[in-house]
């Protein structure tokens, strides 16, 4: 349900339009193999202008809100678009927006927003925690800078990034970091991923030149306030994404037929539908409202995104297992595109750690 | 806000601040104030009585002021105003400290009323709208039949007619406030020939009139908050009718549809005092269970899932302001509610360990029992779940119907609802 703002139906119309003629599955099996359609990307930047949707007018951007950034993840998420808008606009933009560092945000905001830079921001390492405690990688003050030494782990679009954002270990404590994509030392090795449509690269860091943004051992600070605004934004692609599995499900109960019936008259086929459905919905509800409240500034944004980030995969893990049982055999080929959710609401529930750790944040967001 | 409605606001708060006080917000301590956790009315007879006339009273006082029936129309009593300017005096009326008046409320003023206004002759419409409005009477829904649950449009309650009256023999059942009520909505076969839903009208009957018995039906908590009522040869002017003859299962949606918008609304109350975040740390800081790994994890799971229908629920409400009618994906809510509520309440249990398996007189602790033992009606009133899924699923997703469910065979020639034969 929206909540009558029709400019809002009106954004939603015109990307899920653009995704249905540039993302459609076969676009999304091409670029599991050959990465994101450089093309696409191109033309999201000029003619819809999503890089900059929610960025600042003082950098090159709409000066929209989370609530329409929202929307777009949404239709992203149901798509299985193959591109770095995760990883650029929502990771490395909010991360420049956290770190209260104005040069810095002059400097790579306006390339991010017309669609010239390709970010990230890497912070996982081996263990795959975002806890900035656990971060082994170091910074050493150089004679013109810094030098960064270290590995990362599940950095997404890490292998195509222009621009790499790093928190690591410097003196005064955990610190961001801007970092060349091509700079030297710095090696991007793809890693092996569960899910083919978000791919993720290991970086090992020997001695890179890194500029500092914001203060150092401002690092922890930045992250949490990052994680807030990514888990808002990749619950609207779970929720998107669970949103799109529950309608292939009901198509399939509408039109396969098995003892000369459709199966959806069967009231276990419907049932499962209908537990879809309340997932969703609530999924959508607590996605939606994080959004508007981060917009407002509410002081409950921080519990509403943990809110949405723990029902939105577990909206999401469950309507792709269930869709692919009310499939049946058909669900379970390499051909049919359950299993893609199926890799893609794994890979979105665990990203930030998973439910050993959002479960914990939720609690201390509420101080509990 | 546009300038009339923040005109309204203002004239709202100027009553209240004329006839109520505001609610104190106490910060919560453990073992301190009421304890009590109950979705029934545990109250005894006596206090119940108190409350009826104390929310009697308030409907009345709001009703003079021009606060009972905000978006009714005025030629019955009502303001004429929209239902966001309803939802407006509801939020702000959340401040302050009123009767709860829930017992004329959910069902009369939010179901039959509606149905009333909706389906009712001239004479009726003048004679109970003002009363229902008013806080004069109360109004209860005669649906259910022992024979006819989920399979509601399966009633075997007869109205024949004899005159410029009908006369009225059956038995419904699950008849919560019919004690309290001077007025009830029955619904009957009046054509045994046509298909079942095409043969059903509507009434509104007289409470005390001769015939109609209503014995209390104990639940499964130990109170009475339902009823059977037994109608034998109860006469009901044809004016008292709802609707044309045999139209009763329109006039029924009507109702239904005004149900489900109420249960699945976020409901206040010691409820949902006792369900904040803040409430459930501190009964597990006081059991010694807040350092518990799979409790923390538990709770987690339950407070997202209350945290995130509040949200369905602020949406809804911000869209219905927006002017967009609820679908029935509000029945999403609802099953949400009762799934949530009967997680909370076993989460609870498991907290609190054997001091809900017997009252220690501890504090917080006991007071549980009514709630849990309450949960297993939340899955069946209002619509089971399975009811309540089916019609998600059909009219959301546009599933196709089961086949084999007879809507188009005479009544008479079905196969009877109600207890297989042996």
């Amino acid at each position: 349900m929206n909540d009558g703002r029709e400019e809002l139906d009106d954004l939603r119309e015109a990307v899920r339009e653009f995704l249905a003629a540039k993302s459609p599955e076969t676009a999304v099996r091409a670029a599991m193999e050959t990465g994101h359609d450089p093309a696409v990307w191109d033309q999201m930047a000029r003619q819809l202008r999503l890089p900059g949707l929610a960025l600042p007018a003082d950098y090159g951007g709409d000066g929209f809100g989370l609530t329409e950034l929202e929307v777009v993840l949404e239709e992203m998420g149901a798509a299985l678009l193959c591109s770095p808008f995760f990883g650029t606009v929502v990771l490395a933009a909010q991360t420049l927006l956290a770190a209260n560092d104005k040069a810095a945000c002059e400097r790579y905001l306006p390339g991010i927003a017309a669609g010239e830079t390709i970010a990230t921001l890497a912070v996982a390492e081996s263990s795959g925690s975002w806890d900035p405690a656990g971060i082994a990688t170091r910074a050493e003050r150089t004679a013109d800078g810094w030098a960064l030494t270290g590995e990362k782990s599940f950095v997404v679009d890490g292998s195509i990034a222009g621009l790499v954002l790093l928190v690591a270990q410097a003196p005064a404590g955990p610190a961001l970091f801007a970092v060349d994509g091509g700079a030297p030392g710095l090696r991007a090795e793809p890693m092996t991923a569960l899910d083919p449509t978000r791919p993720l690269a290991a970086l090992t860091l020997d001695g890179v030149p890194g500029e500092l943004i914001g203060a150092e051992g401002e690092g922890g600070r930045m992250l949490s306030q990052v994680l807030d605004v990514a888990c808002v934004a990749l619950a609207a692609e779970q929720a998107g994404g669970a949103r799109r599995c529950l309608e292939m499900s009901a198509e399939y109960a509408r039109t396969r037929f098995q003892f000369g019936r459709a199966i959806g008259t069967f009231q276990a086929i419907k049932h499962k539908c209908a537990d879809m459905l309340a997932r969703v919905e609530l999924a959508e509800a607590a996605a939606r409202e994080a959004a508007r409240l981060a917009d407002e500034a509410a002081a409950d944004f921080p519990v509403a995104a943990a809110t949405a980030h723990i029902c939105s995969s577990r909206a999401y893990m469950f309507a792709a297992a269930e869709n692919i049982q009310v499939h049946g055999g058909i669900g379970f080929t390499w051909e049919h595109p359950a299993h893609l959710y199926f890799r893609r609401a794994k890979s979105s529930e665990l990203l930030f750690g998973g439910p050993a750790v959002y479960h914990e944040r939720l609690l201390a967001r509420l101080g509990i | 806000m546009p300038d009339d409605v923040k005109e309204f606001a203002r004239q709202a708060r100027e009553f209240l601040d004329a006839h109520a006080t505001r609610a104190e917000q106490a910060e919560f301590r453990w073992g301190q104030g009421e304890d009590t956790v109950a979705y029934f009315n545990a109250d005894p007879p006596d206090v119940k009585d108190v409350k009826l006339h104390a929310a009697k009273d308030w409907q009345r006082t709001r009703y003079e002021n021009g606060f009972g029936w905000i978006s009714g129309p005025p030629e019955y009593g009502g303001q004429g105003l929209t239902p966001v300017h309803e939802l407006i005096y509801n939020s702000i009326e959340a401040e302050y400290d009123v009767p709860d008046t829930g017992t004329l409320s959910v069902i009369g003023l939010g179901m039959i009323g509606p149905t009333i206004l909706a389906h009712g002759q001239q004479a009726i419409k003048d004679r109970y709208l003002p009363a229902l409005y008013r806080g004069d009477i109360i109004a209860c829904q005669l649906f259910s039949e022992p024979g006819a649950g989920s399979d509601l449009a399966g009633l075997q309650t007869r109205a024949v007619p004899d005159g410029e009256e009908w006369v009225l023999d059956g038995q419904k059942v699950w008849t919560s406030i019919a004690r309290q009520s001077q007025i009830g909505m029955a619904l009957c076969r009046t054509d045994v020939n046509a298909p079942k839903h095409k043969g059903i009208t509507a009434f509104l009957i007289d409470m005390s009139a001769p015939g109609v018995d209503v014995r209390p039906l104990r639940q499964m908590t130990g109170g009475s908050d339902f009823n059977e009522v037994f109608l034998t040869g109860v006469r009901v002017p044809d004016d008292h009718r709802l609707g044309e003859v045999n139209a009763g299962w329109r006039v029924a949606v009507t109702t239904l549809m005004n149900e489900r918008a109420t249960v699945g609304g976020e409901r206040g109350g010691t409820v949902a005092e006792a369900l904040a975040p803040e409430r459930l740390a501190a009964l597990m800081r006081a059991t010694g269970t807040l350092n518990d790994g799979a409790l923390r994890r538990d709770l987690s799971e339950l407070l997202a899932d209350l945290l995130a229908a509040g949200h369905l629920n602020r949406r809804a409400v911000r869209a219905m302001q927006a002017g967009v009618t609820p679908g029935p994906e509000r029945s999403v809510a609802k099953l949400m509610h009762a799934q949530n509520l009967t997680r909370a309440a076993h989460f609870v249990s498991e907290v609190l360990g054997p001091r809900i398996i017997a009252d220690t007189g501890e504090w917080g602790t006991y007071a549980w029992a009514e709630l849990l033992l309450a949960t297993p009606a939340l899955r069946i009133l209002g619509g089971t779940e399975e009811v309540m899924k089916n019609i998600l699923a059909e009219r959301v997703l546009r599933l196709p119907k089961e086949p084999g469910i007879d809507s188009t065979s005479p009544f008479r020639e079905l196969p009877r609802s109600g207890k297989a034969a042996s």
